[in-house]
């Protein structure tokens, strides 16, 4: 697929389908059986239509392909889109069977959707919070501006961009990307990228204090500061863990909150916490 | 009333169309709160009530099978009525969660319905007919879109009521105790992040990005200009520029996201 400078779809064209009416809207026909799969055939069909215009079956055929199972990280689908339609050449041409195209469709979404995951929702949606959240809370508006742009700016500069390196590297280029590792050292650099983040937001978005007081008379000692000398944010550290390790023993959220709320009261009545 | 709650389900509508527009992530409480405030003339609180309710829901968001409770409708109705009731952030948080799950069950009947249009299209595919395609594309979302209005509208219009009268009768004690439960629930939002994207290899990041903050005061943003740093000196992102067309194009994708 290193000969890819024949290809018919122009670089315009490829910038058009990442905005079209399926490349943008690839969860808003979302459906339980089948996902993403008309969105992704919607973005495919006008450059389909172009791949077979003297081919009227096998533009058929293309359709009935795309109707199948899809599923993706939605900024990463122009990319797959790229990749598919420079196979979709061939197959025009006949040197490959459209059969094919499904089965490294089905490849592809697994390994794609883990590292998109990582990387949007895991990493730059938590970037962008960490930005707008702290604006937020103190009720400035730019908070979720900025965390509407700080999202969406790579979230569309990859869309763009992913569909001319998927079209003009093909599918070689990726099975070379994951078997040397690459693709598992994005998602391990996401993945530090946003715990880090994670992380310093345990301790500023934690805000119920310890009002206890420990000693009598003169030597009274508020408990929240003697925590604060051990390790500031340690009573929020905990709490965070606490709930992880519950999450793993598949105690559901809903039921956390119930308990928090039940835990809460008891702690407020008997004047260990305060908000 | 009828107009606001009839503004509030366009909300509902928005957040839908969110899906169309390239699924943008503004029908979260962070970007919901303020225009539900907007809308009940409490711009201000719409914020900081849409803060709070994107921590709590900050681990709800649909990673490969998993289908997340509904934080568009629990961040609208949440906020709506923490803000119509006078109740604030804590009523908020405690409301939106349950919201979100009865609203999830109500979408999954939907959605387990809807599949039969796609019948249509598949006719259409072997066609070659792909305008019916697209109707049955806008016609699925819509339904979506229908929907959420639909609940929006009828439970702000005739739920209220019945909430500003439940909270009215809680003693002092239990809303002093709900606020106690808000301010440590935002942890819970990450805890289920993390479930979904901690590993063992980058636990200590975790911490190294907490001490940061907890001992040198650093800004969430200037943990993450150092996390970049960290990377790309880890990764060698600015050194090897060469190692092979894959991890040169790499890069190339890498440098996108900032």
């Amino acid at each position: 697929m290193t000969s890819k400078q024949t290809g018919i779809i122009t670089k315009k064209e490829l910038t058009r389908m990442s905005f079209n009416v399926g490349g943008l809207g690839m969860e808003w026909s979302w459906n339980y059986p089948r996902q993403m799969h008309m969105a992704f055939l919607l973005m495919l069909d006008p450059s389909l239509k172009k791949i077979y215009a003297n081919n009227p079956e096998g533009y058929k055929e293309a359709l009935v392909r795309h109707m199948e199972f899809f599923n993706i990280t939605p900024q990463l689908a122009p990319f797959v889109g790229g990749i598919v339609l420079s196979m979709e050449e061939e197959v025009n041409k006949g040197d490959i069977s459209g059969d094919g195209i499904n089965g490294i469709k089905a490849a592809l979404m697994g390994p794609l959707s883990g590292i998109g995951d990582s990387i949007f929702l895991g990493c730059i949606r938590v970037i962008a919070l960490g930005v707008g959240l702290s604006l937020a809370q103190q009720g400035n508006i730019l908070g979720p501006i900025l965390y509407v742009l700080i999202y969406n700016v790579p979230a569309f500069l990859i869309r763009v961009f992913g569909a001319r390196l998927g079209y003009n590297l093909g599918f070689n280029y990726l099975t070379k990307a994951q078997e040397n590792g690459t693709m598992d050292k994005l998602m391990y650099a996401a993945g530090i990228l946003g715990i880090m983040v994670i992380g310093s937001m345990t301790f500023d978005m934690f805000w119920a204090t310890v009002s206890l007081k420990i000693g009598s008379g003169d030597s009274v000692a508020s408990l929240q500061e003697v925590l604060d000398g051990i390790m500031p944010g340690i009573v929020g550290l905990g709490v965070t863990w606490l709930y992880y390790w519950a999450l793993g023993k598949k105690v559901g959220p809903v039921k956390l909150i119930l308990i928090t709320v039940v835990v809460g009261i008891a702690l407020a009545y008997f004047g260990v916490m305060s908000a | 009333m009828v107009v606001q709650s009839i503004l509030l389900g366009l909300v509902a509508v928005w957040g839908v169309l969110d899906y169309q527009l390239g699924t943008l992530y503004t029908f979260r409480p962070i970007t919901i709160g303020p225009i539900v405030g907007l809308i009940l003339g409490d711009f201000q609180t719409g914020i900081t009530v849409g803060a709070s309710l994107e921590l709590l829901f900050m681990g709800a968001i649909s990673v490969g099978a998993y289908i997340p409770p509904d934080v568009l409708i629990g961040g609208i109705l949440g906020t709506a009525f923490a803000i119509t009731t006078g109740a604030g952030l804590e009523t908020a948080v405690t409301l939106a969660m349950p919201i979100a799950l009865i609203a999830l069950s109500i979408s999954n009947f939907i959605a387990a319905l809807t599949p039969t249009f796609l019948k249509f299209a598949d006719d259409a595919a072997t066609k070659g007919d792909s305008k019916t395609i697209k109707k049955v594309h806008w016609l699925m979302g819509a339904i979506g879109a229908l929907e959420k209005f639909l609940l929006v509208f009828f439970a702000y219009y005739l739920g209220v009521d019945a909430v500003e009268s439940v909270l009215g009768s809680i003693p002092q004690v239990i809303i002093d105790g709900m606020a106690v439960a808000a301010g440590m629930l935002p942890t819970l939002g990450f805890a289920m992040l993390m479930r979904m994207i901690l590993t063992k290899k980058i636990v200590p990041y975790y911490f190294l990005g907490f001490i940061l903050t907890a001992y040198l005061g650093m800004p969430v943003l200037g943990v993450a200009i150092l996390g970049i740093i960290i990377v790309a000196e880890k990764f060698g992102f600015l050194s090897g520029a060469k190692e092979a067309i894959v991890g040169a194009s790499n890069e190339e994708v890498d440098d996108d996201d900032f």
